[in-house]
């Protein structure tokens, strides 16, 4: 036991003799081990806000798009389409959206021409969009019945296009379209799963034909389905619209696409560790290299330990442990390293820490692992050098 | 027992005590059985060119013994301190260390002899640079499955009597060459070993070190212990009192100040 306690010892102090050659060897497992550390828990990080993210907006969003024949300008549903989609069985709840193209919306009147250059879109939309969309609004409300029995000209901004016009909570703004004055009751809150909403305004549907002079076929429908069935409601959406006639219908999940860009993110931590894997490679390469040129320059002492005592296994083991020092410690610190990026990163990105503690153990494993097979032969060498050769007798 | 021919170093005075090392026989010098023996024993290097270092030597090194081995470059007194250290082996012939053939031994047990019966000083001191002056000469011990603690202790006391007590935190840079060879001294007797083998110990000083390194050298001569230098210097040679010179592998004179039996 002591005979160990003092090889280790002999190997700590060859270590701590070159702290700058030793710091520079263990790079290679400290990036290897934080690279691998830090590929896993940033994947798993992102995709923990993905899913959080998911579970809130839901996964039951179906969006159907109208699709026209070739040459159709502004292909759309027919005005009932909500009412046809609400008799599939699986769906819950349904809305729609018009388009109303060539309007000139202008923040506030008298506003400059950059706003007819830049025209925003301008959608019809049914009193319970919001709540199909499951988005709360950030101020004010939304457009409802009274609105159309009414005949008020209320217009509900999207987040984006609120901060757009520069619009603040709270204040009263008129807005005009194609120049008629619309209130602005409200903003709705951003819509994650249809970001092209956040820059859109909404009207009502009375509003859009009798004000705009618009055609009220509605061109996206947006539908919540029964969880686990939005696939076979997707599928049987542009039946229900099309009514078996010619199908002209595209529909879309949108957190399909949010669960393929986790799977995007998976095939990077592949490539992330597989960096990592890489770096410990030549990272070890490196180790070899430095303890083979080390054994070169400390061949005076190796041969000096062999004259007082040491046989030559002992004189492996030392430089073997030496290996093994940096494997070590550069896996620990690598590990801390790849746990802090990590940290950093997901406090940046606003994600909760996803970290599985029990995988370091196996990283830093792999390090050491290539930092013994990478000193084993430097050991040998040392081992099988002869004292009077090192010694320069004479 | 004691060996009124020593000088003492640290203790000063001509008749101190050898300052290392209980006496493990006593008796008269023709009743002892050599520390080491060697028996034609020859030394080729070399394959295809092949270079007779040592040719047909035989040679008995006896406790108590002082000796100097000298002769030109090239005569082979190199490879003799190795085969005398059992750094390395002979082609042919014996060597004995206490009567055991070194060739019948493994690795190990060869290194095991070397750490604790023999003591090496070299002319290039080859000091552990990244050590203190104590370390070094710890590190003799090292191999012994002695404690931290008494390892430090008789390092440290082996430093002292060399006149290095406050040297001993120093690193090897930081000592002057002088210096740096009492510590490789201090390192080759703190095993107390039955032999002390340097090669050339006073090559790389100046006069008054050099002069310095062979008192001590005489101070170490005792009655159970055999010390031998390998030099080219006539002078250094002169102080030993028994001189072996080689020329070309082979013993030419081996003279001493009294008649050696065997």
């Amino acid at each position: 036991m002591s005979e160990a306690r003092d090889l280790l010892g002999v190997a700590w102090s060859g270590l701590k003799a070159r702290k700058v050659r030793t710091l520079l060897i263990m790079l290679g497992p400290v990036i290897g081990v934080a690279a691998m550390v830090s590929a896993v828990g940033l994947t798993e990080s992102a995709k923990g806000a993905l899913q959080a993210q998911l579970s809130k907006l839901g996964t039951n969003l179906i969006i159907a798009q109208a699709g026209g024949t070739f040459g159709s300008q502004n292909p759309s549903f027919p005005t009932d389409a909500v009412e046809r989609v609400q008799n599939v069985s699986t769906v819950v709840s349904a809305t729609a959206t018009a388009n109303i193209s060539g309007v000139v919306a202008l923040p506030i009147q008298g506003a400059s021409s950059y706003y007819q250059a830049f025209p925003a879109p301008i959608r019809a939309a049914g009193t319970n969009l919001p709540a199909v969309l499951e988005v709360p609004m950030v101020d004010g409300r939304w457009l409802n019945s009274a609105d159309t029995q009414l005949h008020l000209r209320s217009v509900v901004l999207g987040e984006g296009i609120a901060k757009q016009y520069g619009y603040l909570p709270g204040e009263v703004r008129t807005v005009e379209l194609n120049g008629e004055n619309f209130g602005v009751v409200g903003v709705l809150g951003a819509v994650p799963l249809d970001p092209t909403l956040d820059n859109a305004a909404f009207i009502t549907e009375w509003a859009a034909k009798n004000v705009l002079g618009s055609n009220g076929h509605p061109n996206q429908l947006y539908i919540r389905s029964q969880p686990g069935a939005t696939q076979a409601t997707s599928k049987a959406v542009p039946t229900a619209i099309s009514l078996g006639g010619p199908d002209q219908v595209s529909t879309q999940i949108p957190s399909d696409a949010l669960q393929a860009q986790a799977q995007a993110n998976k095939t990077l931590q592949e490539v992330a560790l597989l960096a990592g894997l890489l770096a410990l490679t030549v990272g070890g390469i490196g180790i070899a290299n430095v303890m083979s040129i080390s054994v070169i320059q400390r061949s005076s002492e190796i041969g000096i330990r062999r004259a007082i005592g040491a046989n030559r296994a002992k004189i492996g083991l030392q430089f073997l442990l030496e290996s093994l020092f940096v494997g070590l410690l550069g896996g620990l610190l690598g590990a801390a390293v790849g746990v802090g990026i990590v940290y950093g990163v997901s406090a940046i990105a606003n994600w909760v820490v996803v970290i599985d503690y029990g995988q370091i153990p196996l990283w830093m494993g792999l390090a050491l692992l290539v930092a013994v097979v990478a000193g084993l032969y430097p050991s040998i060498k040392a081992a099988r050098l002869e004292p009077l050769e090192t010694l320069r007798l004479g | 027992m004691t060996d009124g021919s020593s000088a003492g170093v640290a203790d000063g005075g001509p008749n101190a005590t050898p300052p290392y090392g209980v006496p493990r026989h006593s008796g008269n010098g023709a009743d002892q059985e050599p520390l080491l023996e060697l028996e034609s024993v020859s030394r080729v290097y070399g394959q295809e060119v092949k270079v007779h270092a040592l040719r047909d030597v035989s040679l008995k090194v006896m406790p108590g013994d002082f000796m100097s081995i000298v002769g030109p470059s090239g005569s082979g007194k190199s490879t003799m301190l190795g085969i005398l250290g059992v750094l390395d082996l002979p082609t042919a012939g014996t060597v004995r260390i206490a009567g055991q053939d070194v060739a019948e031994l493994d690795d190990p047990t060869r290194s095991r002899l070397r750490g604790n019966s023999i003591g090496f000083v070299f002319q290039q001191f080859h000091l552990i640079p990244h050590l203190t002056a104590l370390g070094n000469v710890e590190t003799a011990l090292l191999y012994r499955d002695i404690r931290p603690k008494e390892r430090q202790e008789r390092a440290r006391a082996a430093l002292e009597r060399l006149g290095l007590g406050p040297r001993a935190d120093h690193r090897p840079v930081q000592l002057s060459g002088g210096e740096q060879q009492r510590v490789a001294l201090a390192r080759a007797i703190v095993t107390d070993p039955l032999m002390i083998l340097a090669d050339e110990p006073t090559g790389a000083l100046d006069s008054h070190n050099a002069a310095h390194v062979l008192e001590i050298f005489q101070s170490l001569q005792a009655p159970n212990r055999a010390v031998v230098m390998v030099t080219h210097d006539l002078a250094v040679a002169g102080t030993a009192r028994r001189k072996v010179s080689m020329s070309d592998g082979r013993i030419v004179a081996d003279v001493a100040l009294a008649e050696v039996a065997g």
